[in-house]
């Protein structure tokens, strides 16, 4: 399967290069990490990834697909995933629903069936729904799924946030900070579970703060410091180079 | 019994039209759209309906059709430049638009009466197709509320940017929004001129935009059921408070008031979310006293 690729990509805000020449790899079935200092211009790559913003140079391509300049809910529609830094979820409605949304790519019925209710939405409707209780499941949510989403933790709202992400069945998932928040058990339980879904063949993108959290799960880690990419390797690689023990892990 | 629905069918008639002029309100409100021309496409409806009822041997249900359509028709107009907007920026123009319609039906006397009105139209839109006609329109939405449609918009209501990372085209669903808006909005406004015989283009001014604004935050903006709410307690309510009922305008902005502060969402979306939440938290606590006493979750 493709990988998701970053060519020497750039972003400039004014005088600003959040992001200068940047070039990295998502390969399908791995745990890939970036990590970097506040304001190194992480969450700028996701942006960019997503279509957010798009690159003042450079080309981000899926495959031999060229991403760059392409509509953000056309790169989803390719199977390009990604969770948010701040939460966002549908307070009011259940887990379950906000868990459904996620499923839109899927959807094939027309705008007509959908608007006079047609059988054919309610087939769509009900697999949606068990593919959001597996997931459910799979997060040991279950008895979470009707409860309004405004109500839950901070810490559940966030894995809300990624199972929707994942009701996508993406190929490629972009997650930004996603255990900012959570205590050491829960990210770990999480940690281990983003690891069985990339041994299902998922693309991880990792954005993390917690370095234990990267060095333990991450194959791969890119880092970066002021938007260049100042070392990649594995997590022995990086944690032993000596420009991202200035740059990050200090002294 | 009877006596009490005769005395108050005409009443009961004006909350029909006015309920489905909020669910036109609603529609786009529903979307994430910050659209405030229900009463344009109103407008529109009303003078087409009436101009097909009274000028053509088509009938009132082909004129009602006709004046959905054109309802459609301006709402798809309108998207074009308006579905790439966000937020404040759509009510604006819309409003615009409100202005505009109501401009134009007063200088096109030769079609539209101007000032003096379009009269004599005869009253076909009774109680019954009244009733019939807001059933409908309540079926189909809640249909669209539960399909892929209704979770686009609320992707697109509580976030843009999350709607677009999930897929979802934005400006396809404001497009569409817009389109059903002017649909609901003319066969409101229609329905209005087959029901009182005559319509003015200050009919369909900002008054009418104000009501059924009113209906949807008061009654609530996700359910259906809502704008039914909404549209019968303010009309309802200074009727009941016989002695208030000059002040109606006064009454709706300080109920308006109490309902924004007291009840956010909207009567029937906040008693449902906080039944929904006591629901859920007796059934989490039952769960922690089984689990506390040993006996294994189903």
């Amino acid at each position: 399967m493709a990988s998701l690729c970053l060519e020497s990509v750039s972003k400039r805000f004014g005088g600003i290069e959040a992001v200068a020449g940047l070039s990295l790899a998502v390969e399908p079935g791995r745990f890939t990490g970036l990590i970097g200092p506040n304001g190194a211009g992480k969450t700028t790559v996701v942006n960019l990834i997503s279509g957010l913003m798009t690159p003042s140079g450079g080309r981000i391509r899926l495959g031999e697909r060229d991403l760059t300049g392409e509509a953000p809910h056309q790169i989803a529609r390719l199977g390009v995933s990604r969770t948010f830094q701040t939460v966002r979820l549908l307070r009011e409605a259940s887990v379950l629903d906000n868990i459904v949304v996620g499923s839109h790519r899927h959807e094939r019925s027309s705008l007509f069936a959908n608007s006079i209710g047609l059988p054919v939405i309610w087939r769509e409707r009900r697999s949606f729904r068990d593919s959001a209780r597996a997931l459910l499941a799979r997060f040991e949510l279950t008895e979470l799924a009707e409860v309004p989403a405004g109500g839950l933790s901070y810490g559940h709202q966030r894995l809300v946030e990624i199972m929707r992400a994942l009701a996508m069945k993406p190929d490629f998932l972009l997650l930004d900070e996603p255990v900012a928040g959570m205590n050491e058990v829960e990210a770990r339980r999480l940690g281990v579970l983003l690891r069985s879904l990339v041994k299902e063949g998922i693309g991880m993108l990792l954005i993390e703060h917690n370095m234990r959290f990267v060095m333990e799960f991450c194959e791969t880690i890119y880092v970066v410091d002021s938007g260049r990419l100042i070392a990649e390797g594995s997590a022995d690689a990086v944690s032993r180079d000596a420009t991202v023990i200035r740059a990050y892990l200090g002294g | 019994m009877v006596e009490f629905v005769l005395t108050y069918r005409p009443l009961f008639d004006l909350i029909c039209v006015y309920t489905i002029l909020a669910f036109s309100q609603y529609a786009a409100l529903r979307a994430g759209l910050f659209s405030l021309a229900t009463p344009g496409f109103a407008s529109i409806g009303g003078y087409a309906g009436a101009i097909v009822l009274k000028e053509t041997h088509l009938g009132p249900i082909l004129g009602a059709l006709a004046a959905a359509l054109c309802g459609v028709a301006a709402g798809l107009f309108l998207s074009l430049p308006l579905a790439r907007l966000r937020g404040a920026f759509q009510s604006i123009a819309t409003i615009g638009f409100v202005q505009i319609m109501v401009s134009l039906t007063l200088y096109a006397q030769p079609i539209t009466g101007g000032a003096l009105g379009f009269n004599a139209i005869p009253k076909v839109a009774t109680t019954g197709p009244l009733v019939l006609v807001v059933i409908a329109i309540a079926a189909l939405l809640a249909v669209i509320n539960r399909s892929g449609i209704g979770r686009a918009f609320d992707a697109i209501r509580q976030d843009y940017t999350v709607a677009r990372s999930l897929g979802i085209s934005v400006s396809r669903y404001f497009r569409y929004a817009f389109a059903l808006s002017g649909a609901i909005g003319a066969l409101g406004g229609c329905l209005l001129a087959y029901n009182t015989y005559s319509i003015q283009p200050d009919v369909f001014g900002f008054p009418m935009l104000v009501s059924v604004i009113a209906a949807v935050i008061l009654g609530g903006r996700s359910m259906v059921a809502g704008p039914i709410v909404g549209t019968v307690f303010l009309i309802v309510l200074p009727e009941l408070i016989r002695p208030l009922a000059d002040e109606r305008l006064l009454l709706q902005g300080l109920l308006l008031i109490v309902v924004i502060i007291y009840l956010p969402q909207g009567i029937v979306d906040s008693l449902v979310h906080r039944w929904k939440l006591r629901r859920a938290s007796t059934v989490a606590r039952a769960e922690q006293g089984e689990r506390a006493h040993g006996v294994p979750l189903p």
